[in-house]
């Protein structure tokens, strides 16, 4: 472990971490453009340079390469090393635009912050600048050349990072351009990354341009809820817009990165067209009518017809409070059928990966990316969990093989960015004695046998979910003995479905006659259900998500639902004359459109109202390890937890 | 005097095999095969050969830095990407004659285990190009490259690689990623290539007239060699490439330690036009001007070292009186900031801030503060990754130390001293 003075401060860091990163560590940010963590070092910027006072280097070095070592004497101040900085933004100064007003970065900009820092503030040169033609680059990415700063960022997360061939760096000197050969959509399922690494306004996210700035934003520690691996995300929000989504740094998830599907696909969460009002029999009303009318109407049919002939359905979109949630209005609805899946299949996939895995067998994406083999069975990967893509790249560049089962009923959506043997079954994978082995499964169904020979491999395993949630919703399914939903509704008995973020068949069976639906997403048929009860989206909801590998995650409210203000009918100021300034400059109590409630609030309320008991704290027993639960942490794995 | 480069030239043609094999060629090599590999790289150490592609590295060190010990195969590069302004020593040679070269690699490759190298050639060498094609085949032919080369174990495989064409390829870990398909973007030193090259195993990038000296050092032994040299420093001779304001622009072989004088009197025939010498790069565009106080300074690497500039390549750019030297250095600048990689940002920044500034000077624009300016950049471009920006500062730094008031005319007057109104 080499010991070091940087800046006066005694530093002790492991060997071969770089001086830059030992200054981090004890707080001191040295300026860098091209230096980025998940990258391999470039040191082409020349911005991080400190001078070595004494020791086995000395003079002015560039902190990023140069590793520490013991006895070295740093400074991050001296006034040659602060020259050279001030020196190196100044160049970079001479070709950037400086249309930081108009620029989507300005605010959460490193070429601004650095510049400032740099101390260059003149400008000395007194010839044009160069500048570029942009390229259209699809409808997630806007490109504006002109303000690069060539640290090849860009270029290296997207070639060496993602494995994409369809982006690259084109000219010499004064002329670099960071595009593609052709103008068009880029390619890999990781492009939105090059929004977030770049350290200026290059690439800015053309889904939330010109919305707001990085000050107004509310946002939270957030977990993405598009697929089973559970991404780390910042949901950015204003005025109740959700404006964009950034990815946000766990090494034991996904890095600092996420995928396009996680970054862009966004609009369902703002369109105005999203369910914000309780309804009873089609009619608005309070939030309290619905949920009174609701309880009246079950005891009721209760009565009549008994709690057998109700089912209360869920789904994997159901964070794990509500999922534990609704156990409890099954409990206290006794008799009543509880439902975790639209159908057997999903919910044979999901359980089966639930009873399957345990703390050994379960990868991590750790393991992945230091497997000697990973065998991806049946699995569209890219579509499945893109954020595992880079993982088994890693794997495959540090040469380990890859397979990909395919009996041929699967085709892959996009090419997958490394290399891959391409085998007809199980049987033709080898993995050696003591080799490191990593399957990966996707959630399509899966015969019992295979999945028996899959187990028997000897490799870890992931086991992907059917939905974002379904490790949490699978483990409660299996220990409250749910029943898929169309087999319930089949077998003719059910009279009242209770529907809280549940996927709904097209149609209901004969004999229904109480359709009940919480849900922040509504289908025609939850539409016309006869009572409505609007719930927010996990970025507007505090909860628990446990991820494909069991890990448990806590998210945090971004910000609180309602209409946006993007479009806002007038009728919601209506009230007010003459109409008020935009954005509104007195605050008012009432947020329109703000009525959603957490589902899990929803269900514990409802209970409340059917005389249960008062239930406040939805993660209890053994769950009540998680309370407490970082959401800036890594997660934890449930398996502990689970088998309690 | 004793020529050891050019021995086998023949006037106005190439030199064909047999007229090589039989004036002595392919005899270092067999002396070589006949002793371990070893003792060949000891003898090259011993005769004090310095690369002579502008750094003056001395060549048996650097093939000492080779492990021996790894698995994976070893790489001998032969660096013919002479792209510096002014040298043009390497297509002289090898228009000439390329069986030197090739002997010369086959020699090296002997030292130093390696069973494939290559020739990374200039594009527009197309001449020295088909010569070394030539070259190589009839060497094949003659059991001297190959498999089992003189009837050894000792087998070699040569290719031509003929370069995509950019200055930066000159650099050899640059030149490395050229010859691997990749852009000529430097790598990170250390590793250096002898540890990690091509293909990220050890690699000896040489110049092609460092290699071209091999097969006499090795014919003749490392004591002849070192005293072909005229001062006691120095070994062996050099290609000394002159053009600009003398009357006969030749490139000739010259014991190192030949001074200026005699190089530009003797063997050019004195100035053109009877003019007065100014000033000379002496190693190509990325050297330091040398005024006519260095005309006697004898022309070693380290004799040129201590009066601040560099033997570099040979390649001797003589200037006038006559000669505007703000103009000549704008010219190399200009070509310096074009070939820049566009890597790091003082090199691709700073050289054309630097290009704008001697613009303005030259044209009359110039300001007081611009010196200032000029200076931080020749301090301040020694941190950049490689050593193209350094070596582009080299010609302004000349300028500013023996030619400052020459740029502080052309500020103070706003004009070319050495322009004429029509001109200007």
């Amino acid at each position: 472990m080499p010991k070091l003075t940087i800046d006066n401060i005694p530093v002790e860091v492991p060997q071969g971490t770089s001086v830059l990163e030992a200054a981090r560590s004890v707080g001191i940010t040295i300026p860098h453009f091209c230096y980025h963590p998940a990258l391999a070092i470039a040191a082409a910027c020349r911005l991080c340079a400190v001078k070595l006072l004494d020791g086995p280097v000395k003079g002015i070095q560039m902190s990023c390469s140069l590793a520490a070592q013991d006895g070295m004497v740093v400074s991050t101040t001296d006034p040659e090393a602060m020259k050279l900085r001030s020196l190196v933004i100044e160049w970079l100064m001479i070709n950037h635009p400086h249309d930081c007003p108009v620029c989507d970065e300005g605010g959460e900009c490193l070429l601004q912050d650095f510049t400032i820092a740099g101390g260059h503030g003149r400008r000395r040169y007194q010839g044009n600048k160069r500048t570029h033609m942009n390229q259209y680059l699809g409808e997630g990415i806007y490109h504006e050349m002109n303000r690069c700063i060539q640290c090849y960022r860009c270029v290296r997360f997207y070639q060496e990072y993602a494995g994409g061939t369809d982006f690259g760096v084109m000219g010499s000197a004064g002329r670099v351009y960071f595009g593609r050969f052709e103008e068009g959509q880029l390619e890999s399922p990781l492009s939105g990354n090059l929004v977030d690494i770049c350290p200026t306004g290059v690439f800015t996210d053309k889904t939330g341009r010109f919305r707001a700035r990085y000050w107004d934003y509310q946002f939270s520690p957030a977990v993405c809820q598009h697929c089973s691996v559970g991404c780390n995300t910042s949901p950015q929000a204003f005025h109740r817009e959700l404006i964009k989504i950034v990815g946000r740094r766990n090494d034991n998830v996904n890095g600092w990165f996420i995928c396009d599907r996680g970054r862009f696909d966004k609009e369902y969460l703002n369109t105005p067209l999203r369910p914000r009002d309780p309804m009873v029999d089609g009619t608005p009303c309070e939030y309290e009518e619905a949920l009174a009318a609701l309880a009246a109407r079950v005891a009721d049919l209760a009565k009549v017809h008994g709690p057998e002939s109700i089912v209360i359905a869920g789904s994997p979109r159901l964070s794990l409070e509500g999922a534990l949630m609704l156990t409890e209005l099954a409990e206290h609805l006794k008799g009543a059928t509880l439902s975790f899946y639209a159908g057997p299949a999903e919910s044979e996939v999901s359980l089966g990966a639930v009873k399957l895995l345990n703390e050994q067998n379960a990868a991590t994406v750790r393991d992945l990316e230091g497997a000697d083999c990973v065998v991806l069975y049946e699995l569209d990967l890219i579509e499945e969990g893109a954020m595992l893509v880079p993982a088994v790249r890693k794997a495959a560049v540090r040469g380990g093989q890859v397979y990909l089962v395919s009996s041929g009923q699967r085709t892959l959506s996009k090419p997958l960015p490394f290399a891959y043997r391409q085998v007809a079954s199980l049987d033709e994978v080898i993995i050696e004695g003591g080799a490191k082995g990593v399957v990966i499964c996707g959630a399509a169904p899966r015969p019992a046998e295979e999945m028996a020979q899959i187990a028997s491999l000897g490799a870890k395993l992931m086991l992907l979910q059917p939905g974002p949630n379904g490790f949490a919703v699978g483990t409660v399914a299996l220990e409250s003995r749910a029943v898929p939903l169309s087999e319930v509704l089949s077998s003719g008995k059910v009279k009242a479905l209770l529907a809280f973020e549940a996927e709904l068949p097209d149609r209901l069976p004969e004999g229904v006659t109480l359709l009940a639906c919480a849900d922040w997403r509504a289908s025609d048929l939850a539409k016309g259900a006869a009572v409505f009860l609007p719930t927010t989206t996990w970025i507007e909801s505090d909860g628990t998500a446990v991820n494909f590998e069991g890990r448990a995650q806590h998210f945090q409210r971004s910000f609180k639902a309602g209409l946006p203000l993007k479009g806002l009918d007038p009728k919601y100021y209506q009230h007010q004359s003459p109409a008020p300034l935009h954005p509104p400059r007195v605050p008012h109590g009432e947020i329109p459109g703000g009525k959603e409630r957490d589902c899990w609030k929803v269900v514990a309320q409802l209970i409340e109202k059917m005389g249960g008991g008062s239930m406040a704290e939805p993660l209890t027993g053994k769950w009540g390890a998680l309370r407490d639960l970082d959401p800036e942490g890594g997660g934890i794995r449930v398996f502990g937890l689970r088998d309690r | 005097m004793e020529l050891l480069l050019f021995k086998h030239n023949r006037p106005g043609r190439v030199c064909t095999f047999e007229e090589y094999r039989d004036g002595g060629g392919f005899s270092g090599l067999k002396k070589a095969i006949a002793m371990a590999p070893l003792e060949v790289q000891q003898v090259v150490m011993d005769s004090g050969l310095r690369g002579r592609g502008g750094a003056g590295f001395p060549t048996g060190k650097k093939w000492s830095f080779v492990p021996r010990d790894l698995p994976g195969p070893r790489w001998l590069i032969c660096n013919c990407d002479e792209m510096e302004p002014g040298t043009y020593k390497d297509r002289a040679l090898l228009e000439a004659n390329p069986y030197s070269l090739i002997e010369g690699m086959t020699i090296a490759c002997y030292a130093l285990g390696v069973r494939h190298a290559f020739i990374f050639i200039r594009k527009g060498y197309e001449t020295a190009a088909a010569n070394l094609a030539r070259g190589i085949e009839e060497a094949k032919k003659a059991g001297l490259l190959g498999e089992r080369i003189l009837g050894t174990d000792f087998s070699v495989d040569l290719d031509l690689h003929l370069s995509a064409g950019r200055y930066i390829c000159g650099e050899e870990t640059a030149l490395i990623n050229a010859l691997e398909g990749k852009r000529p973007n430097p790598r990170v030193k250390p590793p250096f290539p002898a540890i990690k090259g091509l293909w990220n195993s050890p690699t000896v990038v040489n110049n092609v007239e460092t290699l071209a000296n091999v097969p006499e050092i090795l014919a003749n032994g490392a004591a002849w060699f070192k005293g072909l040299a005229k001062n006691p420093e120095g070994a062996g001779n050099k290609l000394f490439c002159v053009s600009g304001s003398v009357a006969k622009r030749v490139c000739v072989e010259l014991p190192i330690g030949t001074t200026l004088r005699e190089i530009i009197d003797v063997h050019c025939g004195g100035m053109r036009d009877g003019k007065k010498f100014k000033a000379c790069i002496p190693g190509g565009a990325s050297t330091q001007f040398l005024t006519a106080d260095h005309l006697d300074v004898p022309m070693d690497f380290d004799t040129v070292a201590k009066v601040g500039s560099r033997l570099g390549s040979g390649g001797v750019i003589v200037f006038d009186e006559s000669q505007c030297l703000v103009a000549a250095t704008l010219n190399l600048i200009t070509f310096f900031a074009r070939e820049s990689c566009g890597w790091c940002t003082p090199c691709r920044e700073g050289l054309p801030f630097v290009k704008e500034i001697l613009q303005r000077i030259e044209v009359g624009r110039g300001e007081e503060r611009d010196l200032e300016i000029m200076r931080e950049h020749i301090k301040y471009l020694n941190y950049s990754f490689c050593a193209l920006a350094p070596g582009a500062m080299a010609p302004l730094d000349g300028l500013l130390r023996s030619f400052e008031d020459e740029v502080r005319e052309h500020i103070l007057k706003g004009k070319c001293p050495y322009k004429t109104e029509k001109q200007i």
